[in-house]
């Protein structure tokens, strides 16, 4: 046995090694900048588009660009689900990644203004032909750019052209219209509106909310409300939930039990006629019914409201804390042109519109029809977690879903929703 | 039957001389050699780096308010205290003791009835052994998947429902706040069962068959056998049975968050949901470690006052 000569005060010089070293590398909370300043190497692009599709066209892009860069970027994809909850640990980190695909508006301001995001306004320098709403979003609060935005974009009520015709329906422009339609489509039989908020996807009733907000109160009440300027109590937010109360009646009772995944479905087949959703569904949509769809703007309620539509915007934003930011705003350029939003567009669903605007958007009818619309818009919102929080966006789930499942206890919902919406607000 | 008193046996001082210890060597006490305080400390030192320090870490983020971008600032009892006043909190720990009676009783109850009715040795029976075993090899997350299948509104279950004329009982069975609870433990207690069987099968094999003997010998009923041989012989399982269920069922987490994530309106929520959720999705760092110093606290809790009961009784 004896044979074994581990001494002992080695043993213990080592324990102590490992517990000191455990002791330096400080606990968990510890936000503090370190690291080396090291040049050159691959920088890392942190990416969520972890859908295959998306993510073979991130690969497809990083390799064009290493192709003609002197740099190069290592694409390093995480699932979606567990990206959002990583991102602040990625960017407090002493050695965080690059760069980072992430939302512009709310979120990326709340990173900018405790210094984690690199100022890219020269890349903005090279990106003069880019709306000035992009420009604006894409501004932190110290009045610099932190973002590049990549693509956007939009939320509409689709439905199938077939199924309109077949019931003599045409787009409706006014609520009262849109009441009419659904009382048409009832009537033949149908489902008027799907939603698709079941598990998992509970978020997409908000957008109904967002909407009917919107067209009511006007976008700023909107972003001020889910900034904590406003309360969820106000009477103006009661408004909001006493119209939806109106279309209620022709939601899709189950619409809280199936996902969006399936609402499109239902929506595809005919069994439901409108569908209030982002562009991304047509992913999952067989080309063949693609051509079928059309869709019309979210009815206008109030006409001395300006109309504002949700038009979430994509991109890249980077650690403050880099050590290579030449390379980070080589890359980031290089993102901001055409030819690399046409790869961009080409590669994926293709129902994405490229935010700048010499890059060729898809040359679909239902593409051009959503571009043209978000140029009318007097003003453009994100969408109600990426003018918030996701913390928020719980908080809304819970108070929608509620509200969609018991109309009639608006009043206490209201009230939770407030307490809840100032705790997140607390924390933030 | 009797058994044969140990004094009685011949041999019995040989045997005793043969494991005496050896004499210990000169100079006091052994030292135990290098090899064993490396088996020792290695593993401690895994364990300290590897649990007690992120556990550590974690009470005292419970009592900051920490985002994870902010430093955090030192709160004191706050997130504590603000449990008590969350009707969330309330509404979780609500759900997780009737998930830990529901849940828990159910798997005993059930696991000791299949180990009783699969005990015997038939041909065949491991197929059936196998086949309730079964659902616990599966991830839990594709067992999820499936049930969320078979609950869709249009699913199997309220298709059987209307199939055999029950069509009144039909139910959106997890977005109905209702229903969305009792929806869930079905699933967990499908794949608890098989485990709590398999403990048990192997408690019933440990047990003498010649007490059975004995007791048929008395003219015990079948109840009165289970009731006074199986069931006093199945104590130290039990234990075993008793511990896994109440961490199972408070760790009950993958089941809800893949089917219901808590809703709708956090009426299947549990603690470990709601810890997961506030620290996870909500970044509320400080609040959600908080939770899980509750939920440990209770687990602990629970466990150590069952676990000194039953050592109490058997002493």
């Amino acid at each position: 046995m004896s044979t074994y000569n581990v001494s002992r005060r080695g043993l213990l010089a080592g324990a102590r090694a490992i517990g000191a070293a455990a002791a330096l590398s400080g606990c968990a909370t510890a936000t503090t900048a370190g690291g080396s300043t090291q040049q050159g190497g691959a920088v890392t692009l942190q990416s969520d588009l972890s859908s295959p599709l998306a993510e073979k066209a991130m690969q497809s892009l990083v390799a064009a660009y290493s192709k003609q860069s002197k740099y190069s970027v290592k694409l390093n994809t995480v699932a979606a689900t567990t990206y959002q909850p990583l991102l602040p640990t990625y960017l407090t980190s002493a050695n965080p990644p690059d760069i980072y695909t992430w939302y512009a508006g709310n979120d990326a301001d709340h990173y900018a203004s405790r210094g984690l995001l690199l100022d890219v306004s020269d890349t903005w320098k090279t990106m003069g032909n880019y709306q000035s709403a992009l420009k604006t979003l894409s501004t932190d609060a110290a009045g610099k750019q932190i973002f590049v935005p990549t693509d956007y974009y939009w939320w509409g009520v689709f439905y199938r052209k077939s199924q309109f015709a077949k019931w003599g329906l045409s787009e409706p422009k006014t609520w009262s219209d849109f009441l009419n339609v659904c009382a048409t489509i009832k009537a033949k039989g149908a489902t008027p509106i799907g939603l698709g908020a079941g598990t998992g996807t509970a978020w997409v009733a908000a957008a109904w909310f967002d909407y009917l907000n919107i067209r009511l109160n006007g976008a700023d009440f909107h972003r001020a409300l889910l900034q904590g300027q406003q309360s969820f109590t106000d009477s103006k937010v009661v408004d909001v939930f006493n119209t939806w109360k109106q279309a209620l009646p022709y939601f899709d009772p189950n619409g809280t039990a199936v996902s969006w995944q399936e609402a499109s479905n239902q929506l595809i087949q005919g069994q439901c006629g409108m569908l209030l959703t982002g562009t991304f569904f047509a992913d999952a949509v067989p080309s063949g019914s693609l051509d079928d769809l059309d869709f019309f703007k979210f009815p206008v309620i109030d006409p001395s409201v300006p109309d504002a539509e949700e038009a979430p915007t994509d991109g890249l934003f980077a650690s403050s804390k880099t050590h290579n930011a030449a390379a980070v705003l080589d890359f980031m350029t290089w993102m901001a042109t055409p030819a690399a939003q046409n790869l961009w567009t080409q590669t994926s669903s293709g129902t994405v519109i490229p935010a700048n605007p010499q890059a060729t958007a898809p040359s679909t009818a239902l593409v051009q029809k959503g571009k043209a619309m978000l140029a009318d818009a007097a003003q453009l919102t994100q969408f109600f977690n990426r003018d918030s929080t996701d913390a928020l966006q719980n908080t809304a789930n819970t108070a929608l879903i509620d509200f969609i499942q018991n109309p009639g206890r608006l009043s206490s919902i209201l009230t939770t929703w407030q307490s809840q919406a100032e705790q997140v607000w607390k924390t933030a | 039957m009797t058994v044969a008193p140990t004094e009685a046996r011949p041999g019995t001082a040989a045997l005793r001389a043969a494991v005496r210890p050896r004499r210990p060597r000169k100079g006091g006490p052994v030292r135990p050699s290098p090899l064993i305080i490396g088996f020792v400390l290695v593993p401690l030192l895994v364990e300290a780096v590897s649990v007690f320090w992120p556990a550590i870490q974690g009470f005292y983020i419970s009592l900051t308010h920490w985002n994870g971008v902010n430093p955090p600032t030192f709160a004191g009892f706050d997130n504590y205290r603000r449990m008590f006043g969350d009707p969330v909190f309330h509404k979780a720990l609500e759900n997780t003791a009737l998930w830990l009676v529901l849940f828990g009783g159910l798997s005993a109850a059930g696991g000791l009835g299949c180990a009783m009715f699969l005990q015997r040795e038939r041909r065949g029976i491991a197929i059936y052994r196998a086949a309730m075993f079964l659902p616990v090899v599966f991830s839990l997350t594709a067992t999820a998947l499936m049930w969320q299948t078979l609950y869709q509104p249009n699913g199997m279950v309220n298709g059987l429902l209307s199939g055999i004329g029950l069509g009144g009982w039909q139910h959106a069975w997890l977005a109905n706040s209702s229903t969305a609870l009792y929806a869930q433990i079905v699933p967990a207690l499908w794949r608890e069962i098989g485990y709590v069987m398999v403990l048990y099968l192997a408690g019933l094999k440990g047990i003498d068959p010649a007490l059975y003997e004995a007791a048929k010998v008395d003219g015990a009923s079948a109840w009165q056998q289970f009731r006074h041989v199986t069931l006093p012989q199945l104590r130290s399982v039990n234990a075993v049975v008793v511990s896994v269920i109440i961490i199972d069922s408070l760790r009950s987490f993958d089941v809800v968050w893949s089917l219901t994530q808590g809703g709708p309106y956090n009426s299947s929520q549990l603690l470990s949901t709601y810890m997961y959720q506030t620290a996870f999705v909500n970044t509320d760092f400080g609040y959600g470690c908080a939770l899980a110093v509750a939920i440990f606290v209770l687990a602990f809790g629970v466990i150590v006052s069952y676990l000194i009961r039953a050592f109490k009784e058997s002493d």
